[in-house]
């Protein structure tokens, strides 16, 4: 019983080891954090890539699709049909397709209201058709999707995808072995279809009330397994994306991934991930770069926690999906391209292999990171490195909370009154009230009529930023700032606030988690209760640079700039806070469709906790006052 | 401050004090220690907390639980695990309540698992706040936090009192644990505090769990033993334990508390009495005086046997869902034995002193180690804790507790989110997060008793802790 041992009622061994040495410890373990997560892309920590789920039996069979030309006529008729309805999707040719084919097809209907002024609304319609499996009772499914995008849409076009499920629904109708439906899924307006759809088949609402009205489908498969998400911009393709990152930075199961890859690979198609393939060196530095470089852009995505594909939404309803994308340009030289023929074999080889499971996909991993498409990086090694820079947050939560306590029990006569523990919850309190006020903001602003004359992006971004800019005045309100102790003690309940929320967050979207510990971490690390006038100035100047909108600001400009890099300064500043306006309001959006919860966290968790940083760094008094304090209110 | 003896036994030795204590009433002891008093000390325990700032404390807290109730996060909080669980879960109640409407017996199916006199008491309840559920839940919730107030209260008085009168068998340079009057008497209302705003009660109590009576029969019954009165003590004792069956093991500190604190063998006999034939009653109500039998079943068999397995705090349903069927009567008791009586014995024998300590503890093990705890459960327990304030300057674990309630708490819905809805985590997630819950109240449990042990040790030795001239060190072994 080590840790139950009393090591008299003072100070044991153990505290007094990390009082001395706290410092150095949080130092070390930041810096072993940031450096463990800089390894993690070196090949000697991380392993290759395999297949855990034995039920799978990938690319087994011989392949049997033959329906190139069959596709290759639809995507003809498509585009002919596609003229006769410049912005909407032509249904009745599809719904005829599918029935022709011998599906069950269907059509569903969806409104989405804008989110800051339900009057404003936007239809849209899904296109899907049943293969009822005939080996089965319809008790699983798979899916089979695929945006259909005008020819208006700034997106590149995906046509040919279409083209290819027709092809391939009419091909697996024919066959005998199916045990699962296979949902073939057309969707309008990008992400907005695939969530409505997603939303009627489960009957629930993702985000807010009465935004999006997903409506009611007609006819249902069973419990959906996997969902393949096809964006093909080209009939013949010489380069295979695949895109894995889903909302919230969730990630489909690692066996899918190596089963679409593996597919890919054996139809000789250019296989990349995240616009790389694979790279050969012998110079290991060059070697690490290459996979850590990207690891970097998939972390990049992944922070975000917006889909990048319509794969991405499926992930929240435990259905693992991913997309394919083809270009037809191709990165690797001399690499061949392949056509229709073989984009339906890599379809039947993944999904015949999606037929074979016998459970949902369990085994593997679902938390991952992937420097290349044949390496991965579990959960258990990548961990470490925010739990390293967690850990020095409660460590020096830990260090002066018995530094306190160790202060109390000296000066005996100040006694805890000095600690106004009440005030500081109230403190505590009320920033956290004002960040759900602020997450409040643009659901009140956009019903506020008077108003409606401004834009809708002005009229919800500036009272939201006047808000946060006046929140950053509240330490003058707070009148413990001029007691050490509560402001310590504040200091304290911020530190493992801070580190709780990261571990948090890292749990469900590790990158997020880990690019906030980095940049916040050594910052409240630095932030102590002084009064050094230039300590404190220091502190309140390192403390502003963090804030989230700075930081937001940040990233945007250099995004801006390495997007328009011949721009002039001042062009790329007026982009950038343009950007920054706009990625403000989208993530607000995003979380009121499709229950994104950055822009929720972000307010309710981080701006609050950085106000009370905020006010520990503004903390006011003199050594010995804490002494008059006391007194005074003894005489009270 | 310092008592001035009266008895004339009392000079001559301690030791006689003691007994002729026992002799003379309570009462009488209890008066002659007012007059002995100094004014200060019977103004801090009156006056420590004025009665306007508890009805404010408590009117926050309605108007807390009243928002939360008529919010929309009232189904979330209802449908968390840790909130409800197959024992608590009002959704339950109510189909119980249905299907007794329709004249269908309830505990056919596999539904309820409520005995049939609370659900007779929910329906009346119900009648009396005319179906304003909420209404029913804040007024059990607020009159729990009122009597653990009063409780706490006694309590701290009673310790006072006992410390004052046996001051001088203390050491001489232990002056310093003493108890401060003014600290100890602020306790109860701190006690009251976070009973209404400790996140877990107020989830509980806001997620509609029927945990909120339960806590409200035992806060009676503490509130009983506390005050002397042996027979509301059985009853509401009685009533615990047909709710949830592991409060029968409360009997044993109840039973010490009368004998160590209140000293009255007569009243323990009655305690006894209450205790028994209220049990024997509620039975006979329960089966309809002896024709059915059905709710023993799934009242009593679910909590021993563990049935459901669905996920909660507890260590149970990890443990039976990864194990080899076979084994399964085994670990059973094995689990059961751990919970209620492996360390009934022990701790009761080493604590008879302190049988209000004992019975929190008691009460704090079952809460760890139930099959069905929920968060309800652990609010009570941990809502106890600040009424022993002379106990805290000898803890050691106070921030690592807190910490790891801090994470464990918050990480517990996040990870049962992951594994149930994204399908991305598992079990094994959960359960390391309800793990690390159980020990965090371990430690903490142990931390409190073992402060107990070293307050003790203090008063006794003093401060001075030298072995052959070297520090000594405290340490359980």
């Amino acid at each position: 019983m080590g840790l139950l041992t009393d090591p008299s009622t003072g100070q044991g061994k153990f505290v007094k080891i990390l009082l001395k040495y706290y410092v150095h410890a949080c130092i070390l373990l930041y810096v072993s954090g940031v450096l463990w997560f800089l390894a993690i892309a070196y090949p000697n920590m991380n392993a290759n890539t395999y297949f855990s789920e034995n039920a799978l039996l990938p690319g087994l069979v011989k392949s049997q699709f033959r329906e190139d030309r069959e596709a290759s006529r639809y995507h003809e008729e498509f585009l002919d049909e596609m003229k006769k309805y410049p912005d909407s999707i032509p249904y009745p040719w599809l719904l005829a397709k599918f029935k022709q084919i011998g599906l069950d097809a269907y059509m569903h209907n969806f409104t989405l209201a804008s989110p800051f002024n339900r009057k404003d609304k936007f239809s849209g319609k899904n296109v899907y058709g049943i293969l009822r499996a005939p080996r089965g009772s319809s008790a699983e499914a798979l899916v089979l999707s695929t945006p259909f995008r005008p020819s208006s849409s700034p997106h590149p076009p995906t046509e040919p995808s279409i083209a290819i499920m027709l092809a391939f629904a009419k091909y697996a109708n024919k066959e005998k072995y199916w045990a699962k439906d296979i949902i073939f899924l057309i969707t309008e307006h990008e992400q907005v279809g695939v969530q409505a759809w997603l939303e009627a088949y489960y009957g629930v609402t993702c985000g807010s009330e009465n935004i999006l009205d997903h409506g009611d489908l007609k006819g249902r498969g069973g419990a959906i397994q996997a969902a393949i998400n096809l964006e093909l911009h080209s009939e013949r393709i010489g380069q295979m994306d695949i895109k894995i990152e889903g909302l919230n930075g969730q990630l489909p199961n690692l066996d899918l991934f190596n089963l679409a890859s593996k597919m890919c690979s054996k139809e000789g198609v250019y296989q990349t991930f995240k616009n790389r393939g694979h790279f050969y060196t012998r110079k290991p530095l060059l070697e690490w770069w290459n996979y850590f470089k990207n690891m970097l852009t998939m972390m990049a995505t992944q922070a975000t926690g917006i889909p990048n594909g319509n794969h991405g939404l499926f992930h929240r309803f435990g259905i693992q999906a991913l997309t394919l994308e083809g270009f037809e340009q191709s990165k690797a030289t001399g690499s061949s391209r392949i056509w229709f023929v073989g984009i339906g074999r890599i379809i039947e080889g993944v999904f015949r292999s999606l037929n074979n499971l016998l459970e949902r996909f369990h085994q593997s991993f679902f938390f991952y990171l992937l420097p290349s498409s044949d390496r991965y990086i579990s959960i258990s090694i990548y961990i470490p490195s925010v739990c390293l820079m967690v850990g020095t947050m409660f460590i020096k939560a830990c260090a002066r909370w018995f530094k306190m306590i160790e202060t109390n029990s000296e000066g005996k006569n100040l006694e805890t009154s000095a600690i106004r523990v009440d005030k500081i919850i109230i403190t505590f309190l009320t920033t956290h009230f004002f960040g759900v006020l602020i997450s409040n903001v643009p659901q009140f602003v956009a019903q506020y009529p008077t108003l409606s004359q401004y834009e809708t992006n002005i009229k919800v971004f500036y009272p939201l930023l006047a808000s946060v800019v006046l929140l950053t005045v509240l330490p003058l309100f707070v009148s413990i700032r001029h007691c050490k102790k509560s402001m310590e003690l504040l200091n304290i309940l911020a530190m493992l606030e801070l580190g709780t929320t990261l571990i948090c967050i890292s749990m469900n979207n590790f990158s997020l988690g880990l690019f906030c510990g980095i940049i916040s971490v050594p910052a409240a690390l630095v932030i102590n209760p002084s009064n050094c006038r230039v300590c404190s100035y220091f502190q309140r100047f390192l403390w502003f640079l963090i804030h989230p909108l700075n930081i937001l600001v940040c990233i945007v400009m250099i995004n801006t700039y390495y997007l328009f890099p011949e721009e002039n300064l001042d062009v790329i500043l007026f982009r950038g806070w343009d950007a920054t306006m706009q990625s403000i309001i989208f993530s607000i959006v995003d979380s009121m469709i499709y229950g994104n919860w950055l822009y929720g966290v972000i307010t309710n968790i981080f701006i609050p906790n950085w106000l009370c940083f905020w006010i520990v760094s503004f903390s006011v008094f003199k050594e010995g006052e804490t002494i008059k304090d006391s007194d005074k209110e003894k005489k009270e | 401050m310092k008592l001035a003896p009266l008895d004339i036994t009392s000079n001559i030795d301690n030791t006689i004090t003691k007994y002729t204590n026992v002799k003379s009433t309570k009462i009488l002891r209890t008066l002659q220690l007012f007059i002995k008093m100094s004014v200060k000390i019977r103004a801090a325990y009156t006056n420590s907390i004025s009665t306007s700032r508890i009805i404010f404390t408590c009117l926050a807290a309605v108007i807390v639980r009243y928002y939360l109730m008529l919010s929309k996060y009232q189904t979330v909080i209802a449908n968390h695990v840790e909130v409800s669980t197959p024992l608590n879960s009002w959704k339950r109640v109510s189909e119980g309540l249905y299907l007794i409407s329709k004249n269908i017996n309830p505990y056919e199916g596999d539904v309820l698992h409520e005995t049939p006199l609370s659900l007779y008491l929910y329906k009346n309840i119900l009648l009396v706040f005319q179906d304003r559920i909420h209404l029913a839940f804040i007024t059990f919730d607020v009159a729990t936090a009122i009597i653990l107030f009063f409780t706490t209260k006694k309590f701290n008085w009673d310790l006072f009192v006992e410390e004052e009168n046996n001051k001088e068998t203390f050491a001489k340079d232990a002056v310093e644990c003493f108890l401060k009057p003014e600290k100890l008497f602020k306790s109860s209302y701190y006690v009251l505090l976070t009973y209404l705003f400790n996140p877990f009660t107020l989830f509980s109590c806001v997620g509609y769990s029927t945990t909120v009576f339960y806590n409200f029969y035992l806060a009676v019954m503490m509130f009983c033993m506390v005050h002397g009165i042996s027979v509301i003590c059985g009853i509401f004792l009685a009533l615990a334990a047909s709710v949830s069956f592991y409060p029968v093991v409360l009997i044993l500190p109840v039973t010490m508390y009368f004998k160590y604190a209140i000293k009255s063998n007569f009243k323990i006999i009655i305690n006894l009495f209450s205790f028994i034939t209220t049990s024997v009653l509620i039975m006979l109500m329960c089966t309809d005086f002896g024709k059915d039998f059905s709710y023993i079943r799934n009242v009593y068999g679910c909590i021993l046997t563990v049935p459901d397995l669905q996920p909660n705090i507890g260590l149970f349903w990890y443990f039976f869902t990864e194990m080899f069927e076979h084994f399964r009567e085994l670990f059973i008791y094995a689990f059961q034995i751990n919970n209620t009586i492996l360390y009934l014995v022990p701790i009761s024998l080493r604590f008879r002193k302190h049988p209000f300590l004992l019975t929190v503890a008691i009460n704090f093990i079952i809460t760890i180690f139930k099959s069905y705890p929920s968060v309800g459960d652990v609010g009570f327990v941990l809502s106890v804790v600040p009424s022993f304030p002379h106990l805290f300057p000898f803890s050691q674990q106070g921030f690592l507790v807190g910490t790891m309630l801090i994470i464990s708490t918050s990480l517990a819905p996040i990870l049962y989110y992951l594994w149930i809805y994204c399908n991305s985590a598992n079990a094994n997630f959960y359960f390391g997060v309800t793990l690390s819950f159980a020990v965090a109240q371990i430690f903490l449990l142990t931390d409190l008793l073992f402060s107990q042990v070293k307050r003790d040790y203090m008063l006794k030795y003093g401060k001075n802790r030298k072995i052959d001239g070297e520090e000594g060190i405290l340490c359980l072994e």
